[in-house]
């Protein structure tokens, strides 16, 4: 074994993303890992490159252990990484990305900057490139930045390689160069740790997969041992059938209160979906599928390309947060800490944020009926919290979150849509959520929750739509669909169908 | 005329360069004294220090951060350098206490770096405290005098010459060409910039962030040092202001030069060009004759560039940007 990570647990914060993980790996051969979204597929790979100090467990290169949180101790014992182009220096040119950390040196303490550049149109040649390695990063495409971190990675001569989503930002042609390479390393008895959420890939190319599910190992097999269906079962987990539904609607579904059609944005295209009154809509799909873009282009925040969103028959113009608003659209964030709630204000203060207008009495605000609008609001979602004077910050993440709906039902809006509603909240917490979320409905709001959490998706939803590689790929009803087949169609198996 | 535009987008040291070009021109015009040996010598001999300050602020702005607490630094070490050295005070050995200078301004320029990297104090925060709180133990070092009898071993600094050029213009010569050594031609020069272009990236290959961090900062006070000794020596006189404004001088002759503020982004010759226009600006104003209100404009004008600097800026990001999103 060249490879041998033992017993590896990590916590974050209320989140344990990985527990007590052994795995092995070796040289000359490629070894696949899967595992849905929170599988704790990134949290291992960051252990093994040292930026993640795990809280117990080790890790053994060729039988030495290796300190934790030591990056360049790995880079010496021949193990590297290639990560995902945003790890790139767009300012820096090809050959200072490939050799920054790793110099090769003049005499005196000067770079030899001639070699490195020769040996950087060598690298770059091998992977069929030819631009110009002098031009800084920021110049180049995605596609090109992601061979750069190959070229970066071949020219440690390692034995052991790490790629995390490689194919993610490349076209067929630069897929097919990239694993005729991977073949090329595996011949010369390279190991390789190859995460993908591409399964066609992964067939193409393992030897081994490993499975994680919900931060725990699943099962280390062959491909021919470990047919598709089965791999998406292994992912999924065996308790998927036994949760609570939605209780079947007894009234017809309303009017349609939120039209999409044709909606492209730089990483989504031809997005067509409706919403109607008191109607549930999950959105599932990967992280990076594109959902949380559809949300924010709906909602004004970023502008889109081409189609359209009309708002019950009124349309909205791109890029414009304040029309959407008018028409009675709302946007819970994903991340709540950053863009939902303003920490440092009072719960009130959240609260009204949104119905400031309504609230005032001549050119000042209306102290009073500002104070009853949050206690009114602290009441209905049962915030646990003494008054509405209470720092907002203060506040578990479940509250909070109920404070950042709470915002949003005060303005009573016609469509709301949650990004990751549960996102960081306690399990508790999670079922008042979803308590909430029914009776908006209830009340004739439509809702298009975007969640990675599966059993959330199927729980909550009317129907469910699901998005893979800025794509809607199809439709399921909320009453029948399974994990299973909500992941077959969020798993790209398409390759080298970036939306780059 | 569009791709001059695209050029001076793309080129900043081309646009500076333009610029010197056009305000000689201008100035030697009107007066062809302008060009006289003399003249040049003087805008070098007042452009040394600054040029020195700004071989210290570049490598912290190249990395993200910023020091704006130089102007205050100079004060202080200009201050204890005419407490230790006058005769009427302490009098001691001028090459010890040159020396105590230097040591001290490095190890300044440490502490401000320990702030940032260790206490993670906000760098603009950090140093905003700084200009001040440096400024006031130097007002209390001085006492309220003025001093004026520097032996000759500092006044040599700002005087003297060497092989016929002035030592501030050899010195500064010195220093720019080993900054900009520094920069490019060394891995420790790559690393600043990998740092300053995407602190997470630079974790990933393993790179220490409070070693560059310190080392930059403590560079910074180092030189801040060495333009003090440049200073002191060509003005012969130490009073509380010697060195106000000049943490915002040099940050404008990094912009200007094309240096990111963002960091990870910038070449030293840019900044010297920058330098050397921000300086002649008083000297054209004097040689275009308009009169004696017009050098007043100077800083003025030296504002109006830095605001020219970042509009362009900001003009090549979105070009740059565009091209990124359709290639």
């Amino acid at each position: 074994m060249f490879i041998r990570l033992q017993n590896l647990s990590r916590r974050f914060g209320g989140v344990q993303a990985l527990r007590g993980v052994s795995l092995d790996l070796d040289v000359g051969e490629i070894h696949a890992l899967c595992g849905e979204n929170g599988a704790g597929k990134s949290t291992l790979i960051k252990i093994l490159c040292g930026i993640v100090v795990p809280d117990e467990g080790s890790m053994l290169v060729g039988g030495v252990p290796l300190a934790a949180g030591d990056v360049q101790a790995r880079a010496r014992a021949g193990v590297a990484v290639i990560h995902q182009e945003s790890a790139a220096f767009p300012d820096l040119d090809a050959v200072d990305n490939i050799y920054v950390g790793r110099e090769l040196r003049s005499r005196f303490f000067g770079l030899d900057r001639r070699e490195m550049e020769r040996r950087t149109r060598g690298l770059l040649e091998r992977l069929g490139e030819d631009f110009d390695p002098r031009v800084p990063l920021s110049r180049r495409t995605v596609a090109q930045r992601q061979m750069v971190a190959l070229a970066r990675a071949l020219s440690c001569e390692c034995r052991f390689l790490i790629m995390d989503e490689p194919t993610a930002a490349l076209s067929r042609r630069e897929t097919e160069t990239l694993f005729r390479i991977v073949g090329q390393l595996r011949a010369d008895g390279v190991g390789i740790l190859y995460v993908s959420h591409r399964m066609e890939e992964i067939y193409q190319l393992a030897d081994r997969i490993t499975v994680l599910r919900d931060g725990q190992f699943v099962c280390t097999d062959t491909p021919a041992a470990l047919p598709r269906r089965m791999l998406i079962q292994r992912m999924v987990g065996r308790d998927a059938g036994e949760r609570e539904r939605a209780p079947a609607r007894v009234e017809g579904p309303g009017a349609t209160v939120l039209r999409v059609r044709g909606l492209t944005g730089e990483r989504f295209r031809d997005v067509t979906l409706d919403i109607r009154e008191g109607e549930i809509v999950g959105l599932a799909g990967l992280v990076g599928a594109g959902r949380s873009e559809v949300a924010r282009a709906i909602f004004g925040v970023d502008p889109w390309l081409a189609g359209g969103v009309e708002v019950a028959g009124m349309p909205l113009w791109p890029g414009d947060v304040q029309a959407a608003i008018r028409a009675g659209v709302a946007l819970v964030p994903e991340d709540r800490q950053h863009e939902g709630l303003v920490l440092a204000m009072t719960i009130g203060e959240n609260i009204t944020l949104a119905i400031l207008d309504t609230l005032v009495s001549g050119p000042f605000l209306a102290g009073a009926p500002e104070d009853a609008a949050a206690r009114e609001m602290i009441r209905q979602l049962g915030i646990k919290a003494p008054g509405p004077g209470l720092p907002a910050h203060a506040l578990s993440g479940g509250n909070q979150q109920k404070v950042v709906l709470a915002k949003w039902l005060a303005a009573r809006p016609r469509v709301l849509i949650l990004d990751e509603p549960t996102k960081g909240v306690d399990v508790g917490a999670k079922a008042e959520v979803y308590r909430l979320v029914r009776e908006l409905a209830a009340k004739g709001m439509g809702v298009l929750m975007i969640s990675s959490d599966l059993p959330e998706v199927l729980q909550l939803s009317d129907r469910i739509l699901v998005m893979s590689e800025g794509r809607l790929r199809g439709e399921l009803p909320g009453a029948t669909a399974t994990q299973e087949e909500v992941l077959a169609l969020a798993l790209p198996d398409a390759m080298g169908v970036g939306h780059a | 005329m569009r791709r001059l535009m695209s050029a001076l987008l793309r080129e900043r040291e081309a646009g500076l360069v333009a610029l010197i070009g056009l305000l000689t021109l201008a100035a030697a015009g009107r007066d062809p004294s302008f060009l006289s040996v003399q003249n040049w010598r003087d805008i070098l001999v007042n452009a040394a220090p600054v040029m020195v300050l700004a071989c210290g602020m570049m490598p912290v702005i190249v990395t993200g951060e910023i020091d704006i607490s130089v102007g205050s630094l100079t004060g202080l070490l200009a201050g204890l350098l005419g407490v230790m050295c006058s005769t009427a005070q302490w009098g001691w050995n001028p090459v010890p206490v040159t020396l105590l200078i230097l040591a001290g301004g490095a190890v300044a320029g440490l502490g401000t770096g320990a702030l940032v990297t260790f206490a993670r104090v906000p760098s603009i925060l950090a140093t905003l405290g700084l200009l001040t709180a440096l400024r006031g133990v130097m007002i209390w070092v001085m006492r309220g005098n003025q001093i004026g009898d520097f032996p000759p071993a500092i006044r040599w600094w700002g005087t003297g010459t060497i092989l016929g050029l002035p030592v501030l213009v050899c010195v500064a010569g010195g220093v720019v060409a080993g900054t900009g050594w520094m920069a490019v031609q060394t891995p420790l020069g790559r690393r600043l910039f990998a740092l300053g272009s995407n602190p997470d990236a630079a974790r990933l290959v393993g790179l220490s962030e409070w070693r560059l961090k310190l080392f930059v900062f403590g560079w910074c006070g180092f030189l801040t040092a060495v333009a003090t000794l440049m200073l002191v020596g060509k003005l012969g006189v130490v009073d509380a202001s010697v060195g106000r404004g000049y943490e915002l001088l040099v940050v404008t002759c990094a912009v200007v030069g094309g240096v990111s503020i963002r960091g990870g982004r910038g070449r030293l010759r840019g900044v010297v060009l920058a330098v050397l226009l921000m300086v002649m600006i008083k000297t054209v104003l004097v040689f275009l004759k308009l009169g004696d209100e017009a050098t007043k404009w100077e800083r003025a004008i030296q504002g109006g560039f830095i605001l020219l600097a970042v509009v362009l800026d900001h003009l090549a990001e979105r070009r740059s940007a565009d091209a990124g999103g359709h290639s």
